[in-house]
């Protein structure tokens, strides 16, 4: 058994949601309210990782966080380190690659939100920040908490991009999906058998709990 | 769910000329690409399983011999570890050129393959892709710049040339102190990948892949410690295309294919 390698994952799941929760919001909030020439396009391109093949984005990535490619560079101007086959690289990919399953729910939520309340807040001279902080955020819970647990489990088992990018460093980059493959290839089903049962009742108590909350948003409001 | 939609679609549409047309069109390209395998996989066509160190090597060797004999050769390539795995399951290969002996032996011992035969030996070396990095007198001194942030290795488990690298480490006492900085690579090909992209400073890539056009571009060192890596095939035993694999392994041991693996730094 490889504890290690769980522990990545789940620290992974739980750094990537997060930081998803910050960037999604924001985005979300756009796509829900704003317009502007071009917002479909921005729209797709938000959407975009759920089409691609994490082997492309996986390709991409190395090119871009590696030591010639643009982020990568920058990187290594702030902080003298490299991003590829880190930590932070992986979180990186994991927040590009569950992007759309974090906005879609967000934005689901904002449109759910009774446009008399947005109105109400204005005529009562809230600005528009303190409405998306006093009354959007606090109406779209359920929204906010569906985003969070699809994207953590999107990241448990997110494999094809880290393995790209990850280079499989124990301990930093080599999450449970990649120790699984590597006991699989290495014919150790032992391993690999008792890494796997471990995924299910993880997998199987988050649906759990997005069924619940699903449940609670419907009495609840 | 889709699948639905769209059928019923097209049936609502067939009543309109040329929402039929559309039908045919869709049909005749649906047909195309579910034929396309099967042109694809010939029953003279041969399946091999092929060490990611021999990928070059390999494509020079199947168009000499599609062209001499006529037999379309499909090669895929991994790990030596990842396509035993695969033989020892099922997988329907017609042969097999692992990067070491052991993974063939045991293929035979366990009753899935013939007797194998020695097809190339080759090494593992330190590369990188600036040419610039390579003013050490020697592999262990290049090792040991602090400045080195990453280093590559493919894994020591299922690749033989990163099984060949941790025993040169090993030897040379330096396998724990690069362990912050290593790097595991799925295969050696994507070790050379993760050094060629200077994603790491340093890659023990196949000699092979430093001979290739990309390879000339950077620089290596020699490793004296490291084992050579004797790469040793074996035909499947449950090909359905006995006498094509026959044909491939001799052409392996040919005249003709000897100097295109001594072109790629085999002996």
């Amino acid at each position: 058994m490889d504890f290690l390698s769980l522990y990545v994952t789940l620290k992974l799941a739980l750094v990537a949601t997060i930081l998803l929760l910050l960037i999604a919001a924001p985005i979300a909030y756009v796509l829900a309210y704003a317009h502007f020439p071009g917002k479909a396009l921005f729209e797709a391109l938000i959407y975009l990782p759920i089409a691609l093949p994490p082997t492309v984005m996986g390709f991409y990535l190395i090119l871009a966080m590696g030591p010639k490619g643009a982020v990568g560079r920058a990187w290594g101007l702030l902080t003298g380190g490299s991003l590829l086959f880190t930590f932070l690289g992986i979180v990186a990919a994991s927040v590009l690659y569950s992007i759309p399953f974090a906005v879609q729910p967000i934005k689901a939520a904002f449109l759910k939100i009774d446009p008399r309340l947005l109105e109400n807040a204005a005529v009562l001279g809230l600005s528009r920040f303190a409405a998306f902080i006093r009354v959007v955020l606090p109406n779209s819970i359920g929204g906010m908490a569906a985003a969070s647990i699809l994207v953590f489990l999107h990241t448990i088992g997110a494999f094809g991009v880290l393995l790209m990018v990850g280079g499989s460093v124990p301990g930093v980059t080599k999450v449970a999906s990649i120790a699984v493959y590597e006991a699989v290839e290495a014919m150790d089903y032992r391993t690999a058998g008792w890494m796997s049962l471990c995924f299910i009742p993880i997998s199987y108590i988050f649906l759990l709990l997005v069924n619940r909350l699903n449940g609670e948003a419907r009495h609840g409001a | 769910m889709f699948h639905k939609t769209i059928t019923g679609n097209l049936l609502h549409r067939n009543i309109h000329h040329c929402g039929f047309r559309a039908f045919i069109g869709l049909s005749i390209l649906l047909a195309t690409l579910l034929g396309w395998p099967a042109s694809g996989t010939a029953a003279e066509g041969l399946r091999i399983g092929v060490a990611a160190n021999f990928l070059q090597a390999t494509k020079e060797l199947a168009a000499a011999f599609e062209k001499q004999t006529g037999i379309q050769v499909e090669a895929t390539f991994a790990s030596s570890g990842s396509l035993y795995a695969q033989i020892a399951n099922g997988s329907p290969y017609d042969l097999f050129l692992s990067a070491d002996e052991e993974r063939p032996a045991k293929l035979h011992r366990e009753g899935n393959a013939d007797k194998p035969f020695v097809y190339a030996r080759g090494r593992v070396v330190l590369w990188s892709a600036r040419k610039s990095s390579c003013s050490a007198t020697d592999w262990r001194q290049a090792l040991a710049d602090p400045a080195i942030r990453k280093i590559a290795v493919a894994n020591p488990e299922t690749a033989p040339y990163g099984a060949a690298a941790r025993a040169a480490l090993q030897k040379a006492g330096l396998w724990d102190s690069i362990q912050e900085k290593r790097v595991t690579a799925q295969d050696i090909a994507q070790t050379f990948q993760y050094a060629s992209t200077e994603a790491v400073d340093w890659g023990f890539c196949a000699f092979s892949s430093v001979v290739s056009e990309q390879g000339r571009k950077g620089c290596h060192y020699e490793i004296p410690e490291a084992p050579e890596i004797v790469q040793a095939a074996c035909i499947v035993k449950q090909t359905q295309n006995r006498a094509g694999a026959e044909r491939f392994a001799a052409f392996l041991l040919s005249a003709p294919a000897v100097g295109v693996k001594e072109k790629y730094g085999y002996r």
